[in-house]
């Protein structure tokens, strides 16, 4: 087995035994399970105001207008994943990256892996494979709860286009949590404590979940929460016109616009709006290379013979 | 005495050094803190590397794992070169660094397990059966290290630092925080180690009374710069008029 191999597989191993990892997984596992509920039940209630106001309607006489959420993509009732995988998959992935820098120096271990046949740039694939094959674990898991939940709530199993479409969207997702990780990674590397590392990747989430938007998307201010989609016009005030331009750095909100679209439009989504799912995607590629080639620079320059178990 | 002066070969005639340092310097930022030194440790011996903090001993221990690449001069593990033979110097060394803890949520044969991969060793059951056998402590193999006292901890992180079988192992400090039955528990594993396994020894301590009933060499070294190199044999010798190792050592460190 390669190094590289060996490094994820420990990391891998570490992370199975962390109560603070289990316990965000748990959370996440339990809000994944549940959200195709929320969704079904707010569908519901909306749909017994419906029925409600055409019995009142049709009681006084007057026409009834049609259901305009009859058809309502059925995906759509998982659209608060979108809003999870950013809140507490993010964090989560943060606690990924973190540990596999800081848990080998809490070891005190870094000394001795590097006084054995293992190059650094080993080292580095070996804890981004870890990262990502976690990332790629728990998204598998929570794909898994989301087709028995559509599954009960439905009474039937989704269609195939429509998972295709569920994991297109896990697959994005857990791309947006080795982002994520990778940030956790950085910052533990940047500092020499493992709550500051915590900290400093903590408030890096918070500016990309909730600052980022309100600079690059002004005129969305409910985007840090809500997964709407773009209102029809922008103002043509230089602030705007700015933030406008700026639009495509909000990582988060090409990821829950990306997600969006994936989950609530329907099947056509697949085979149309390739060129805004491509830009979409995009920002969050280029985050992921550039906090990977810098996470690399930093592994390769670092001292690791002056690593102590600190906090 | 002279600085540097003894800093030639004082293994003994027919005895090839196994560590071979020429001149080295090494700096941390604008700070030097090795300022050229010479030493060479023969196969075999137990070399007790003494100074105070900050001398500059954990430094050169980097320099010979090659953990740190030297600003200048030569340092050669086993006949490799400790920067452009790293490979060969990393499959020849075992390593135990100072307050090491491993990793607590594993058992101390999965620890094992992992040092043994990173080391290439074959058959890995057998190597760590082996290893905690000649270390007395097989019953520690499937608990978890966050139950273990800093001796056991201590036993089990010279255990992946002799799974391979180096032909050189470092200790820094390996004493630093065990009790006296740890210490004295250590000292019979080195011992062992060394005349058993034919593992030569390189340990930077400051339990004096460790070295002197321990090592076979010794070397001071005072603000990174080596005043003393040679057996202990001939340190005793040298100094009739001290009473203990440690009344050398502070004449040595007062010249």
């Amino acid at each position: 087995m390669s190094a590289t191999a060996l490094i994820a597989r420990q990391q891998l191993r570490l992370l199975s035994r962390s109560h603070t990892f289990l316990l965000m997984l748990v959370v996440l596992l339990g809000m994944t399970a549940l959200s195709g509920f929320i969704g079904w039940s707010s569908h519901a209630t909306i749909l017994r105001v419906y029925d409600e106001t055409v019995r009142t309607l049709t009681a006084a006489g007057k026409p009834a207008p049609p259901n305009p959420f009859a058809y309502k993509p059925r995906l759509s009732l998982l659209n608060n994943m979108t809003i999870y995988v950013p809140l507490i998959g993010a964090l989560l992935a943060i606690v990924i990256g973190n540990m596999s820098i800081t848990g080998d120096r809490q070891a005190g271990v870094t000394g001795i892996i590097f006084s054995r046949p293992v190059r650094r740039s080993s080292y580095f694939w070996g804890k981004v494979a870890g990262s990502a094959v976690a990332g790629a674990a728990i998204m598998i898991a929570c794909l898994l709860l989301s087709v028995v939940g559509l599954t009960l709530i439905n009474q039937g199993p989704p269609t195939m286009p429509e998972l295709v479409r569920l994991t297109l969207f896990y697959a994005l997702s857990g791309l947006y949590l080795l982002l994520f990780a990778l940030i956790g990674l950085v910052a533990a590397l940047l500092t020499s404590s493992r709550s500051l590392g915590l900290f400093a990747a903590v408030a890096v989430w918070a500016l990309i979940t909730f600052a980022t938007p309100q600079f690059t998307s002004g005129l969305r201010p409910v985007a840090s929460l809500n997964p709407v989609t773009d209102t029809s016009s922008i103002s043509h005030s230089a602030f705007f016109r700015i933030t406008s331009k700026t639009k495509p750095l909000a990582v988060n909100e090409q990821y829950k616009a990306l997600s969006t679209r994936l989950l609530s439009q329907g099947n056509d989504v697949l085979h149309t709006g390739l060129g805004t799912s491509a830009a979409q995607l995009a920002p969050v590629l280029f985050f992921v290379a550039l906090l990977g080639a810098w996470a690399n620079r930093l592994i390769a320059r670092h001292d690791f013979s002056d690593e102590t178990a600190r906090d | 005495m002279q600085r540097q002066t003894a800093a030639a070969n004082v293994n003994g005639a027919g005895t090839a050094p196994v560590i071979a340092i020429e001149n080295l310097v090494h700096r941390y930022g604008d700070v030097e803190v090795l300022h050229g030194i010479d030493l060479t440790v023969g196969a075999g011996e137990i070399f007790g590397f003494l100074g105070h903090n900050g001398a500059g001993k954990t430094t050169t221990i980097h320099v010979l794992t090659t953990l740190i690449v030297p600003a200048s001069g030569s340092a050669r593990v086993c006949g490799f070169d400790v920067v452009e033979e790293r490979l060969g110097v990393q499959r020849n060394i075992g390593y135990l660094p100072e307050n090491v803890r491993l990793y607590d949520s594993l058992t101390a044969a999965e620890n094992l397990r992992f040092f043994a991969q990173l080391s290439g060793v074959e058959d890995i059951t057998e190597a760590i059966d082996e290893t905690l056998g000649i270390l007395e402590c097989r019953e520690l193999a499937d608990r978890r290290l966050s139950t273990f006292s800093k001796g056991m901890r201590q036993r089990i992180g010279i255990a992946q630092a002799i799974l391979h079988r180096p032909r050189v192992l470092f200790l820094d400090e390996p004493t630093s925080g065990l009790d006296p039955m740890g210490v004295r528990q250590l000292r019979d594993t080195i011992v062992r180690l060394n005349s058993e396994l034919g593992i030569t020894i390189f340990m930077n301590t400051h339990l004096l009374s460790e070295v002197a009933r321990v090592c076979t060499t010794i070397g001071v070294l005072a603000e990174g710069v080596l005043i003393y190199n040679d057996s202990l044999e001939r340190t005793l010798e040298r100094f009739p008029d001290e009473a203990s190792l440690e009344d050398i050592y502070v004449r040595l460190d007062d010249q």
